[in-house]
């Protein structure tokens, strides 16, 4: 990989008071990957994609998205450089139909002001009719077409998991942020949710997902990196994760991720 | 064109109305109140309903308006036109001052601190001296005739109830226009899901002073077109009171929905001169029983029920 990286991380570091949770991770993503992160429970992953999506600022290090600095700033100015996020627990807008759930996922590309909005301008009339055609365009590539004018709390978990990818699309980011993506899915619906997530990369955007479940991540990722204790242990391949030894250390006896750990303790 | 039609209908079909009513003074007095009682809600509707927030100080807004037109016209000399800009701007920077400290607050909080600064401007109201006219307030002043094109002319009777229904009408229209909007669409986001509106890019702080300015000012407006209805401003016509009947109009009619807020409007401000004369004194008990019925069984409103009828009934297979 010789272009630049989309985002760099470098020597990323959170304290909570005593505690490291993240503890000098460098590591990069790159337009159009699918980067994985795991590690074992309380080894720094959930916190790691926190400092990025800006929930909360790093002690020490930085974070460059597109050559600059985006560690400090605020969640929704991390989405407006254009870093959207999925929630682990969906966190759908309850009172608002689907299409405005996905609109909203657009905001940072509507530009009118409010008296342009109010005096209906040429300008944000086509503003608003793209948002709609992008909307509604996404709602169809994730699948929701058919229930498009279902109130939102009624869609099943996992249509509520892919409205939030729609959401997410939206902001046409240039890194999507999956947090346990696949966590309370049913196998066919992790399933088309991974073909989602090579489609996403396919349109040059690039991945990082936090997962738990390696059933779904290693066929999935390009690269992985693995955490522990707040310290990047490994970064490569899937296949080069599963035989590293350091990484089978960690996963030994882990009881949420026997698939992985047995698969790595047997190479 | 055809998008202005329904509101150029609206407004003939109110300035009707003013001029039928121009000889029945006491009706067209209520007609002019109705009128900005809906503006109020429609406002309230957006901060409360759309937006979601708690926020109490709306009709000291109103008050605000009203005193200051008054005040800056009457006591300062001012011309007319420039004392409504420099009351519309009053309510403007006490909004954002107001905001940016109670945008912080959410909820519960958010509800005490603006309902505080309600009270605290009954208190100035009160203790204004000459310049508020303290617990008097300020009477015996008229509408200052206007100059246009070099002829002075007052607007009264039905020109200035027509008056009036621009102004409810252009606050609709602002309102209606903002909510069908990527900014309505952020209102309700945070109302819904602040987490998620601020990692969609919505700007959550920012949002919130936004909607609290521009509700505050467009009460404050309507409070101007207040002073000239009456021609007296005093402290118990903006009791703290006045905004838990917007509260009501707004929950009774519907929330989050403009439609909502005009049939709760109409109907709380007509409902104790239907019941009064029926069961005197005891309206405010039947007033409180229908609040409780309809907040434990239909929250989403009058107009949810509509929806509810429209969409078993009507229109066949939609």
């Amino acid at each position: 990989m010789s272009a630049p990286p989309l985002l760099s991380a470098r020597g990323l570091t959170k304290r909570f008071g005593g505690l490291v949770a993240v503890d000098g991770v460098d590591f990069d993503v790159f337009a159009g990957e699918i980067l994985g992160l795991i590690g074992p429970n309380g080894a720094g992953k959930t916190t790691t994609f926190n400092l990025i999506a800006g929930a909360f600022a790093p002690t020490s290090g930085t974070l460059d998205f597109e050559g600059k600095p985006i560690h400090g700033l605020g969640p929704h100015e991390v989405a407006g450089r254009g870093i959207m996020r999925t929630f682990q627990h969906n966190m759908p807008f309850a009172g608002m139909s689907l299409i405005d759930n996905v609109l909203v996922g657009c905001h940072r590309r509507m530009q009118s002001g409010l008296a342009a909005l109010v005096m209906g301008s040429r300008r944000a009339a086509a503003e608003e009719e793209k948002a709609r055609r992008r909307a509604a365009e996404l709602i169809g590539f994730v699948g929701l077409g058919d229930v498009a004018d279902t109130p939102v709390v009624n869609l099943s978990f996992g249509q509520g998991r892919l409205l939030e990818v729609a959401r997410g699309l939206a902001g046409e980011p240039r890194l999507m942020l999956f947090d346990e993506p696949a966590a309370g899915l049913t196998p066919a619906e992790a399933e088309r949710l991974s073909d989602i997530i090579r489609g996403i990369a396919k349109r040059g955007i690039a991945v990082l997902l936090i997962e738990h479940d390696m059933r779904f991540l290693l066929p999935l990722a390009e690269r992985v990196i693995v955490l522990n204790f707040g310290r990047k242990i490994a970064d490569g391949t899937p296949d080069a994760i599963r035989r590293d030894p350091a990484v089978v250390e960690a996963y030994l006896g882990e009881a949420s991720t026997i698939g992985a750990g047995e698969e790595a303790a047997r190479a | 064109m055809t998008r202005a039609a329904p509101w150029l209908a609206a407004a003939a079909a109110m300035i009707a109305v003013a001029f039928l009513l121009k000889d029945f003074g006491y009706y067209s007095d209520q007609y002019r109140k109705l009128m900005l009682w809906v503006a109020l809600a429609l406002g309230f509707n957006f901060l409360f309903g759309i937006a979601g927030q708690v926020a109490f100080s709306h009709f000291a807004f109103y008050g605000i308006g009203a005193y200051a037109v008054v005040i800056l016209t009457f006591k300062a000399g001012l011309p007319l036109g420039v004392a409504v800009v420099l009351g519309l701007a009053l309510c403007a920077v006490l909004a954002i001052a107001v905001g940016i400290a109670a945008t912080r607050l959410e909820g519960f909080y958010l509800a005490l601190a603006t309902m505080a600064f309600a009270q605290l401007f009954l208190v100035v109201l009160t203790e204004g001296g000459a310049v508020t006219g303290g617990a008097g307030g300020i009477a015996n002043y008229r509408l200052p005739a206007l100059e246009l094109g070099g002829r002075r002319f007052t607007l009264t009777g039905p020109y200035y109830t027509s008056l009036i229904a621009l102004v409810l009408l252009a606050t609709f229209f602002v309102f209606w226009r903002l909510d069908r909007s990527y900014f309505g669409r952020a209102c309700r986001a945070i109302r819904d899901n602040p987490e998620a509106a601020a990692a969609m890019g919505v700007d959550v702080a920012r949002t919130k002073i936004v909607v609290f300015t521009v509700t505050s000012v467009l009460a404050g407006a309507a409070g101007m077109a207040y002073a000239f209805v009456d021609n007296i401003v005093n402290p118990p016509v903006f009791g703290l009171e006045n905004v838990f009947l917007l509260l009501f109009m707004v929950i009774i009619g519907g929330s989050g929905r403009h439609a909502g807020a005009v049939v709760g409007a109409i109907l709380l401000y007509m409902l104790p001169y239907v019941l009064t004369p029926l069961i005197g004194h005891h309206q405010a008990l039947v007033f409180g029983i229908v609040m409780v019925a309809a907040m434990l069984f239909r929250p989403d409103g009058l107009v949810g029920v509509y929806d509810r009828l429209r969409a078993r009934y009507g229109r066949g297979a939609a």
